[in-house]
């Protein structure tokens, strides 16, 4: 026993004096370690954390074509927005008692974070609470994403203009001067980028509803075209407001029914697993206009095709990892070689030979363990904080 | 024993190392499996079912008397109704606040009256899981007022009456609708009270059918039923519908004595619609009760009782309303 300790003590001091080589050989050994074990563990969290945003979205209609797109629109408000549907598609769903129908528009932009227009269900159903301010309760306002906030450096009070769809859009509609009312708790989900607004609003900035001065009482008599008993035909100079706020709040008024206005798509959730099969097979027939996907499949089914490269990373760190030993057998080869005279004048100071080889496999092993230890502390880490993360980097 | 350098020691560590892998991955495992479960159980909570916190009330906010009336009925202790219009303005001209819109965010319910009643709900925003339309089955039913004309009365400024008719309360048989709507939402939303809940819905049926039958065998039954009549504002038309009246109406206010234009306009009226009878929402000015009655008109109240009445309940007020509408059908 006092000769283990020994020679640990003798391996131990020499690895000491060399400080960089054993560093390096410390380095090298713990990376091939830890490396695989966390790069798997983040894998694994990432793929959770996309299909757990996936599996909290149980259903979404949209306007047929791809899925994926729709999908990806729909969580993560990234692509192009698909075709629109209609806000009947909400009535419907709702009217049906199948579902909740979360309303979502994701055409516009501000300041290059995307408006999603909804209801207020939709931060019921990704729990986004409010950290400054309060919920959007009247047209115009809005409730910012916690990133969108720290990088425009907004909070309550302040107002963010949308942006016009293209600079060359003279004949498009009025940007809107959305009140910020609210900032969103960090959530590490892609609504951290977004600007909430209700869903009308979003028809206000898409130039569906809008507020102007009373045409039946006029300030200006000169915007007035023509005035027939019941109909006031108004020109160009009649100014509409471009901020929403309590005074002119009476006069936003919205022109045709609202079940025709324009949706990118509806978030749809079910009362119970027959509710969802009912409305999945009424979207199912050949003459419908929308269709019907559920996330969780289609992201699961992408997931698949991505973590094809899982196979390739892993096989990958298998040929590292053996490159890296056979490289270390060199390494403690070389050193060996290097160390012949060293040890032939302990053998002549009267170390037996197996003293000599404990001596060396004392530091190998003191090398291999400290980097397990390494390996085990960093992928530790890694499972602590593996949801943190992802979060970040997804997001 | 001796050993060689180049493959024991690593066949060890690798056995160590595969070992060590296997446990840490195995330990992540279960935690996988809890997300998920939890994920799933957060998910259930979206749907609007929220059960309200154990042995408080269930906070319901409603949009003017006749639902606080029903939900307070129904619902009994188990429910705290708030309505949040103030009492001096008529709940279906009320106009909400961002504030107010936010107080109302918090409610576990909100009941609404459809019908178009809510011309606030245009520029609100409200969590649709949370809003109950009591009107909405029967949609196919509702009536739309022909004449149009902006008017103003009371604090809330300037209105009109255009589109649907949105009183729908004052026909019992819709107000019956509109009660069993929120029993079923409440039922639905808290279903360890749902045995309350149908007890105390059969007793409200019960009551708002009497107040139907007595103005059926007041009306139906009478042989004035078809005989011209007056109302003070366009908010009767659910009313004539059920009982077949044959009800013209004006844009008059109680509190306020007509101009010679209004006076002028209900002559013109009168020729063509020779009623007998005029209907208020509330009391009218002794002025123009007695101006009415040198036209040959007599004044009678229905108050609809759109907001909390100064006495009584909605069923005092509505069998007021009945023994009010006697002597019309009693000649």
């Amino acid at each position: 026993m006092n000769g283990m300790k020994a020679s640990f003590f003798l391996a131990w001091k020499y690895l000491s004096f060399n400080k960089l080589r054993t560093t390096i050989l410390i380095a090298c050994v713990t990376l091939v370690g830890a490396l695989p074990l966390s790069l798997n563990l983040l894998l694994s969290a990432s793929e959770r954390e996309l299909m757990a945003r996936a599996e909290t979205t149980p259903l979404v209609v949209g306007a047929k074509g791809s899925d994926l797109d729709l999908a990806i629109n729909s969580l993560y408000f990234t692509t192009v927005p698909p075709e629109p549907i209609t806000m009947a598609e909400v009535t419907q769903i709702q009217t049906s008692g199948l579902a909740i129908a979360i309303p979502l528009h994701t055409q516009f932009q501000a300041r290059n974070f995307p408006i999603i227009g909804t209801t207020l269900d939709y931060l019921d159903l990704r729990q986004l609470t409010v950290a400054a301010g309060r919920n959007f309760s009247i047209l115009g306002e809005t409730v910012l994403g916690a990133d969108v906030a720290a990088t425009l450096n907004l909070k309550p009070g302040d107002t963010l203009v949308s942006s016009p769809e293209s600079v060359f859009d003279f004949g498009g509609v009025y940007p809107l001067k959305m009140n910020v009312v609210g900032v969103l708790e960090k959530s590490y989900t892609a609504d951290d980028n977004a600007v909430f607004v209700d869903i009308k609003t979003a028809w206000v900035i898409q130039g569906l509803g809008h507020g102007h001065q009373d045409l039946a009482q006029p300030e200006d008599s000169d915007v007035v075209l023509e005035q027939n008993d019941n109909v006031v035909t108004a020109n160009a100079n009649l100014t509409q407001y471009n901020q929403i706020d309590a005074d002119n709040l009476a006069s936003f008024h919205f022109h045709g029914s609202t079940d025709t206005f324009p949706l990118t798509a509806v978030i749809a959730v079910p009362q119970d697993d027959k509710s969802a099969a009912i409305l999945r097979g009424r979207y199912e027939v050949s003459e419908a206009s929308s269709q019907i996907i559920q996330p969780a499949s289609v992201i699961e089914e992408l997931l698949l095709e991505i973590f094809k490269v899982r196979n390739i990373l892993n096989l990958v760190f298998v040929l590292v990892s053996v490159a890296t030993v056979v490289a270390l057998i060199l390494v403690f080869n070389l050193s060996l070689r290097l160390r012949q005279r060293e040890m032939e004048t302990n053998f002549k100071l009267g170390c037996c030979r197996s003293m000599i080889i404990r001596l060396v496999t004392a530091e190998i092993a003191t090398i291999l363990v400290v980097s397990l230890g390494c390996s085990l502390v960093i992928t530790a880490g890694t499972g602590v904080f593996k949801d943190r993360i992802t979060r970040t980097m997804l997001s | 024993m001796m050993f060689r350098f180049n493959s024991h020691p690593f066949s060890r560590i690798m056995v160590v190392a595969i070992a060590t892998t296997s446990l840490i991955i195995s330990s992540c495992a279960p935690a996988e499996v809890n997300e998920n479960t939890e994920q799933t159980e957060n998910t259930e909570q979206v749907d609007g079912s929220a059960v309200t916190t154990e042995g408080s009330q269930s906070l319901i906010y409603v949009s003017n008397y006749p639902l606080q009336y029903f939900s307070e009925r129904i619902g009994g202790d188990q429910v705290k109704v708030e309505l949040p219009v103030p009492g001096d303005i008529d709940p279906a001209f009320w106009e909400p606040s961002a504030d107010e819109l936010a107080q109302l965010q918090t409610a576990e319910l909100i009941v609404l009256n459809g019908a178009t009643y809510e011309k606030w709900l245009q520029t609100a925003s409200l969590p649709q899981a949370k809003t109950l339309d009591t009107a909405n089955l029967f949609q196919d039913r509702w009536l739309s007022i022909k004449e149009v004309v902006t008017h103003q009365h009371g604090p809330e400024g300037e209105h009109s009456h255009e589109g649907t008719a949105f009183t729908t309360w004052v026909d019992p048989t819709l107000a019956i609708e509109q009660a069993a709507v929120i029993r079923d939402r409440m039922t639905t939303q808290f279903p360890d009270q749902a045995d309350l809940f149908a007890t105390n819905y059969k007793a409200l049926e019960q009551d708002l059918t009497t107040i139907d039958e007595q103005l059926a065998t007041l009306v139906v039954d009478s042989a004035d039923q078809k005989q011209p009549l007056l109302a003070s504002h366009p908010v009767y038309d659910y009313l004539a519908a059920r009982y077949g009246l044959n009800l013209r109406s004006v844009l008059w206010e109680p509190e306020t004595f007509p101009d010679e234009d209004q006076w002028a306009e209900l002559e013109s009226m009168l020729a063509e619609h020779p009623a007998e009878w005029m209907i208020w929402e509330g009391d009218p000015l002794p002025e123009s009760v007695e101006r009415l009655r040198q036209l040959g008109i007599e004044s009678v109240v229905f108050d609809p009782a759109g907001n909390v009445p100064e006495e009584g309940d909605f069923l005092t007020v509505m069998q007021s309303n009945v023994e009010n509408l006697s002597p019309v059908f009693a000649e």
